[in-house]
């Protein structure tokens, strides 16, 4: 079992009822939200241990955003227009390597049972979920820097809004399917669910970059947040039962 | 001697379904190629409205109901809600991939292109590939009770894209036409003899969408014994051991 994972399992505060039954808390109150914050806390500290993350999607981003500027051979302004559309696409792509190593510490540590037994299930996703969209706001900033110095793209503050509106929605929905395909070998399977279900922030991200009249496309972020958030909970206990 | 349970299924189907779609449909075909008029400036090949426009409806009721159909796996387990979600998912991209074939051969004529990237092909297309993950996601291998619950997260879940095709041609300036019939205007800009073709071609695909649902649930739902059945099956007796509460 590596540092970062058994520091948490070990960690008491974890079992909310005190029990010490691995009976499943209750997610009420400032519970609830120990649980999350213990969540991240130890999901940060397995990436910061790791690195699973950081070496993985600068990379690929970054890849992504030279090879199209090659291998589109479009002039500059166009390259410009291209680029808010091309971060989105290219932060969903990563995304499917994230979903695919959002269980692996507990799953080397053969620990997913003992944290599922010990946290409830909405802790569980939401916990997760905020991790997974943490990385994919610090994924998204640095394709947008990126995008700057290479493409010259030109974001606005709604641009950047728009990111960080549209973000929770896609982590939930990652989260799911990331539980969903854990033991899974489908890689391409899971590609395929997690690009499409990322389809609503990929084209308003884009949209809000490239028109002035951003309110309908906020209105859709939102209720695209809204929606994931609410559906995921609604099956993430399922979910965890499979 | 009986009827096995799988051929006395097949018999309980009933026949007066597959009847009626393939009467509608004659009629249908009869009202959209002879009685309705060629369109003005499009000529013959607005006929292919009376396939595209019926496909894509029956797809969307198609994906609503493997909505249905998978809340109800989720809440209550049963096997013949999750055969009505693979059923209603596989009539669903048939008719998705049925719509994108019409409108390309449509678009070939009108645009003077098969494909253009435009809103509403995009996300129909993103659609149809939603739904065939749905069904990859239901061949995965694995205890067939978790499968199809997984499979049932997948239904609800995904079922969100559905709204945005259909806002889609609001949405954005596209090529697509917006919605003819479903606009909040008094009258829809199009024909009586159109509409009634329209219409009649929608009856019949939902028609013959009802049936394919039912041949394929029948097919789908696992065969239950009868008691007959148990009684003449006289194999060894599994032994079950349980272990006792902790």
């Amino acid at each position: 079992m590596n540092q970062a994972t058994s520091k948490v399992v070990d960690s008491g505060p974890m079992d909310v009822e005190g029990t010490g039954t691995g009976r499943s808390a209750k997610p009420d109150g400032p519970r609830f939200w120990q649980q999350v914050v213990l969540l991240v806390r130890r999901d940060l500290a397995v990436e910061a241990a790791t690195r699973e993350a950081s070496a993985t999607v600068p990379p690929l981003i970054l890849a992504g955003l030279l090879l199209a500027g090659l291998g589109f051979e479009l002039p500059p302004e166009s390259l410009a227009v291209l680029a808010p559309g091309l971060v989105w696409l290219l932060v969903l792509t990563a995304a499917v390597p994230l979903a695919r190593s959002l269980l692996a510490a507990e799953r080397d540590d053969d620990a997913w049972d003992l944290l599922r037994a010990l946290t409830s299930p909405s802790a569980l996703l939401a916990g997760k979920a905020t991790t997974l969209c943490l990385l994919l706001w610090l994924a998204w900033g640095f394709g947008g820097v990126l995008a700057l110095a290479l493409l010259e793209a030109q974001w606005s503050v709604a641009a950047v809004l728009a990111a960080a509106v549209a973000m929770p929605g896609v982590a939930v929905n990652v989260t799911v399917y990331g539980v969903l395909m854990a033991e899974q070998r489908r890689p391409a399977l899971l590609t395929t669910l997690v690009l499409t279900a990322g389809l609503p922030a990929l084209v308003a991200g884009s949209q809000v970059a490239a028109t002035e009249q951003t309110g309908p496309w906020f209105v859709l972020l939102g209720v695209y947040d809204l929606v994931a958030i609410v559906t995921a909970w609604a099956v993430f206990p399922t979910l965890l039962d499979t | 001697m009986g009827l096995s349970p799988e051929k006395h299924r097949h018999r309980s189907i009933r026949p007066g379904l597959g009847t009626l779609a393939l009467v509608a449909m004659a009629v249908a075909l009869a009202l959209g190629l002879v009685v309705a008029p060629a369109e003005a400036i499009q000529g013959q090949a607005q006929r292919l409205m009376y396939v595209h426009v019926p496909a894509a409806w029956t797809a969307f009721a198609a994906f609503a109901l493997v909505l249905v159909a998978s809340v109800a796996v989720l809440m209550r387990r049963h096997p013949r809600w999750d055969a009505r979600a693979q059923a209603a998912a596989e009539l669903g991209v048939g008719m998705t991939a049925l719509a994108i074939v019409e409108g390309s051969l449509w678009g070939h004529t009108a645009w003077g292109v098969w494909w253009t990237w435009d809103a509403r092909l995009v996300t129909t297309a993103v659609l149809l590939l939603l739904y065939l993950g749905y069904l990859g996601v239901r061949g995965l291998p694995g205890d067939r009770v978790h499968v199809s619950r997984r499979a049932a997260v997948v239904g609800v879940v995904g079922f969100v894209q559905v709204p945005v095709v259909h806002f889609s041609v609001l949405w954005w300036r596209t090529l697509h036409q917006p919605p003819t019939l479903l606009q909040p205007t008094a009258s829809p800009p199009i024909s009586p003899l159109m509409l009634t073709a329209l219409l009649a071609a929608v009856v019949a695909f939902m028609l013959g969408g009802a049936w394919f649902l039912r041949r394929r649930v029948a097919q789908l739902v696992p065969v239950e014994p009868s008691p007959s059945a148990d009684h003449a099956d006289t194999g060894p007796v599994p032994v079950v051991v349980t272990r006792g509460a902790s």
